[in-house]
């Protein structure tokens, strides 16, 4: 078969028997413009049932149809039904692209189903071109911690996989089509095959502070920051400013800060009113991860990227001026 | 006893690479090199199994000779045979390509009931080669592993906790497997002397193209790469904006504060 026989492009929908998860319906939205391009029909691919209301969400982001796989096996994930449905669905239908949401789960398996489909996968695409002369998808991604843009194709194969952060692209739904084609597929996975098996699940303790996605200010701290000792200014600022404290993956990577707490496409995806960041570099990584109103920068190198992104900047040295920003706002009172 | 394999990746230290702006290439030259530091966190789980319920750690890795030093750290700290995967041919391999020349090498060495990763490369970070090994192995797999728990020998399960988004999954996953390690109970030991000695005086069995029963050249390297990277360029950077110099640090901040409240920032 040519590459160019292959048609028509799908999006994963992760879901937990009651909720579609949402970047299963980013990647939709994306896609849907991709494929307005392309001349592919969109095709969102639900394993295991999904209550009507949220298949209808699914429908509302202009898809022209959805592949419903029902069987055993597909209770709760597991990599081994998961990878197995897609290698097969693939199979048969021979899709073009095949587009996965970059969740904890989603990493887990398409990567494995594209071993089995002998196909090349890439993760973590920021942008989505496609190449009418080559009839390949362009992913392009940040690469080397950030510092360069990278477009990755699949030349030769197909289909073409991606798994894609969530958050990287808006839920923006152009409405349902009039006609959407239903498929029913059965796909039996016995589930004594199933070689990593859910035991059980423990949700994790809500803990105000380290739900930072939601706050309107964010403090956040870079690779600049000395040690851990230097820590508590910021966290007092935040405070006085009503805020959250967040950080950059290196100081996740040292273990000062949870991961929880680290902002950008491989972590927590922001939108506050002000962002304040100091001692951040600036990669393309972190900075793809906030979208605030009002952008803030201190950073004692005068070069540093994180000026290209900022409303106002104070070059110096940041616990100096976080200091002096905690003094100015106390006289404020 | 297990036979457990630890993946591991010698990597360019990504905070000192450039691009020359010239060329748009990236430089290299002079940068130093590293563990991957996710690997010493996969390669603690392994030994840590190992001195628990007995076996053996064997440390892959696929590079260019110089790669021989980091399969030495790893010996130095509690891995017993290294294994590196060495030839002009597998240059400029993609995950997909690297997982089957990975695999073929290793089956050159017997079966393996656990194989070890890190969870990404501080490289190219795309996480998938877990995954595509564990295909490969046709093992299951336990991806973003805080902790095992137990290893049930009767059974041949082991028991593990996956960290997930919202919270913790326990598994059950049957050998072989392929688990990828979060670092936070697994850190890294600091070699002794003894470990450090023994590293220096161990043979490192090198495997090249030619070494490695039944190799389909086709699938290794660039040819059995299912992705390639047409063209790099710096990010689209946009224009700074407004850096605050008012004569001093004090009146810079204030000139900041007025500035945020003038806006309703704060």
């Amino acid at each position: 078969m040519e590459k160019r026989d292959y048609k028509n492009m799908w999006v994963y929908i992760e879901h937990d028997g009651n909720t579609a998860a949402p970047v299963g319906l980013e990647l939709c939205c994306e896609i849907r413009k991709l494929c307005d391009v392309t001349g592919d029909k969109l095709y969102a691919v639900v394993l295991g049932d999904l209550p009507a209301g949220e298949i209808e969400k699914v429908k509302g982001c202009a898809v022209d149809g959805i592949i419903h796989v029902s069987g055993t096996g597909y209770g709760y994930y597991n990599t081994d039904a998961y990878a197995n449905a897609f290698t097969v669905l693939s199979k048969k239908y021979n899709p073009s692209a095949i587009f996965v949401g970059g969740s904890i789960n989603g990493r887990d398996f398409a990567p494995r189903f594209a071993v089995q489909l002998d196909t090349g996968c890439t993760s973590d695409a920021m942008e989505l071109e496609y190449d009418k002369e080559t009839g390949d998808i362009q992913f392009i991604e940040p690469a080397v911690g950030g510092k360069i843009m990278a477009v990755i194709t699949v030349p030769a194969l197909r289909p073409q996989v991606g798994t894609i952060r969530p958050g990287t692209f808006k839920y923006a739904p152009a409405g349902a089509k009039a006609q959407v084609e239903e498929i029913e597929e059965l796909i039996d996975f016995p589930v004594e095959n199933i070689r990593c098996r859910h035991i059980s699940f423990k949700a994790d303790e809500f803990d105000p502070e380290l739900d930072i996605a939601g706050s309107d200010i964010i403090v956040c701290v870079g690779n600049g920051l000395a040690d851990e000792d230097h820590l508590p200014r910021y966290r007092e600022l935040a405070k006085l400013l009503g805020g959250k404290l967040g950080c950059t993956r290196p100081l996740f990577d040292r273990e000062i800060l949870p991961y929880k707490l680290q902002i950008g496409q491989s972590g927590v995806m922001i939108k506050p009113k002000l962002y304040l960041g100091f001692g951040v570099s600036g990669a393309v990584n972190h900075v793809a991860g906030i979208s605030a109103d009002t952008f803030v920068a201190v950073n004692s190198d005068p070069e540093a990227q994180i000026f290209n992104y900022c409303d106002y900047g104070i070059v110096g040295d940041m616990d100096t001026v976080c200091d002096a920003l905690i003094g100015a706002l106390k006289a404020r009172q | 006893m297990l036979r457990i394999l630890v993946c591991v990746k010698q990597v360019p230290d990504v905070d000192l690479v450039k691009m020359d702006p010239e060329t748009g290439n990236l430089v290299r030259e002079g940068v130093p090199t590293l563990t991957n530091p996710l690997d010493t966190n996969a390669l603690e789980a392994a030994v840590r199994m190992k001195e628990k319920f007995g076996g053996e750690v064997t440390v892959i890795t696929m590079g260019p000779p110089m790669a021989e030093s980091t399969l030495r750290e790893c010996l130095a700290v509690g891995a017993d045979k290294a294994v590196l995967v060495s030839g002009r041919p597998f240059g400029g391999a993609d995950t997909l390509s690297t997982s089957y020349a990975i695999v073929k090498a290793a089956d050159m060495l017997g079966k393996f009931d656990l194989i070890f990763c890190g969870k990404e490369s501080l490289d190219g970070a795309t996480g998938q080669m877990a995954s595509q090994l564990a295909e490969r192995f046709d093992a299951s797999q336990v991806t973003g592993c805080l902790l095992i728990d137990n290893y049930d020998e009767s059974k041949n399960v082991l028991t593990a906790q996956r960290e997930l988004e919202t919270g913790v999954e326990t598994v059950e996953a049957s050998l072989p497997c392929l688990i990828t390690v979060e670092k936070l109970n697994y850190h890294a030991r600091i070699p002794n002397l003894k470990g450090k000695l023994a590293a220096k005086k161990a043979v490192i069995t090198t495997l090249t193209e030619k070494d490695i029963a039944d190799l389909d050249m086709q699938k290794i390297g660039v040819p059995g790469s299912g992705t390639i990277v047409p063209r790099i360029y710096p990010p689209e950077l946009p224009e700074p904006g407004m850096v605050i110099d008012e004569g001093s640090l004090e009146k810079n901040v204030a000139k900041l504060v007025e500035l945020l409240a003038g806006k309703g920032a704060i």
